[in-house]
């Protein structure tokens, strides 16, 4: 089996008999979502950077306790939540700088407005981002990280009825945004 | 169906749709959404928008570039970072995985033990304190760079057990191995050059023992 193909839990038992190069592989697979997953949590890039690295070091630290019970995805997911929450509570008061504070929707414009000159693939991006985070988290979970219904539930540590009740508000927003911006798509 | 029940299940549809699309749903909700697909004639263009949203999500998402240097800085960090946390090393330990290796027949693949004999000598550096095992490796304490030893492999169907016992009644440590061929650094108790030809003549006559080397012997030379 060469290193493409090896399935993520054949890497973590490597990486539990402290194989390097197998942690190594994990990274280079699943670092990219998980950035951008505590890039979405956080609203702050810099954050992610620091807890992407500090979630595969965990990883490599926590690999011998891992049993496969979910999919080393959503571990990895679980363990990055768990990261940026703890970060931000740290943080709460002083975390977004000059420049990351540039990349937090602000919501102070309507959707009219901000919408006017945009197409509905690119007002839809943005409702997307501008949802509230909880609503915006299952969202990305479900569509960008492919996780199930009881994967989201694990990563957010939430009963599977408040991942569809998430779901289910996030989409009535979204659907509701894009009406007042003149895409009405019939539902809600 | 009235139109609030027609409403709930549209609302029902709608949140599901989603792990439609990721292709996670399964048994009856994904049943009950296919049906719906198939006899709503209002439910394919529901289709369409959540598989825009699916592209908008994933657009927002791929638009975050991660630090083109996250990999290198990454391997930095974990090259200063000590191996696994592993559960705590002791005699009842190592007699466990013992007895279970030693439990498989004569006949098991050699790979496997030597894969433990790897393991056993990663975890002894890292967690010092495996006296009183059925044998030891060489730990940190000890100055490798001038120590006796001889290279040594094992037969293929050499059992775990006869070498544990061996190595512990002798005194002797694994300080390295094994390498891709099987070959391990074996550290030799010896004080004298008379001593060290012994003790490898000893190892050598063992069944077990497929090939010994002569390493570096003691500074008398004699």
């Amino acid at each position: 089996m060469n290193a493409a193909t090896e399935t993520d839990r054949a890497l973590v038992d490597r990486v539990a008999k402290g194989d390097r190069a197998a942690v190594r592989l994990l990274f280079m697979r699943h670092h990219a979502r998980i950035y951008r997953f505590v890039a979405r949590q956080t609203g702050s890039e810099m954050m992610a950077d620091d807890i992407a690295n500090e979630v595969f070091l965990e990883l490599w630290k926590q690999a011998p306790s891992f049993e496969g019970r979910s999919e080393v995805s959503t571990w990895l997911l679980g363990i990055a939540r768990f990261k940026a929450l703890s970060m931000l509570r740290k943080k709460k008061e002083d975390w977004i700088d000059d420049d990351d504070a540039a990349q937090v929707p602000d919501g102070a414009d309507t959707p009219e407005v901000v919408t006017m000159k945009e197409d509905k693939a690119a007002a839809l991006r943005r409702f997307v981002d501008a949802l509230p985070e909880e609503h915006r988290t299952v969202i990305d979970l479900a569509y960008y990280h492919g996780q199930s219904v009881t994967e989201i539930g694990e990563v957010l540590e939430i009963p599977v009825a408040t991942v569809k009740t998430r779901m289910f508000y996030a989409r009535k927003k979204l659907g509701e945004a894009l009406k007042a911006a003149g895409y009405d798509r019939g539902w809600p | 169906m009235s139109a609030a029940e027609k409403m709930s299940r549209r609302d029902e549809m709608e949140t599901l749709l989603p792990f439609y699309l990721n292709g996670s749903l399964e048994g009856a909700e994904l049943e009950a959404v296919e049906e719906w697909l198939a006899t709503d004639p209002a439910a394919l263009a529901a289709l369409g928008e959540a598989e825009a949203e699916f592209s908008g999500t994933a657009a927002a998402n791929e638009a975050i570039r991660p630090p083109a240097d996250a990999l290198s800085r990454f391997a930095k960090a974990l090259d200063a970072e000590a191996g696994p946390a592993r559960a705590p090393a002791g005699q009842s330990w190592l007699a466990k995985v013992f007895g279970r290796v030693t439990a498989m027949p004569a006949g098991v693949a050699w790979a496997a033990a030597a894969a433990l004999l790897a393991l056993v000598l990663v975890q002894s550096f890292e967690q010092p304190g495996g006296e009183g095992n059925d044998f030891e490796v060489a730990g940190a304490q000890d100055d490798l760079a001038k120590l006796p030893f001889a290279l040594v492999k094992f037969k293929p169907d050499a059992r775990m057990a006869d070498i544990a016992a061996f190595l512990g009644q002798n005194g002797l440590k694994i300080a390295g191995g094994p390498t891709a061929d099987g070959v391990f650094h074996l550290t030799i108790p010896a004080s004298t050059a008379a001593d060290y030809d012994r003790i490898v003549g000893l190892v050598a006559a063992q069944p077990f023992a497929d090939a010994v080397i002569q390493g570096r012997k003691p500074a008398d030379g004699g």
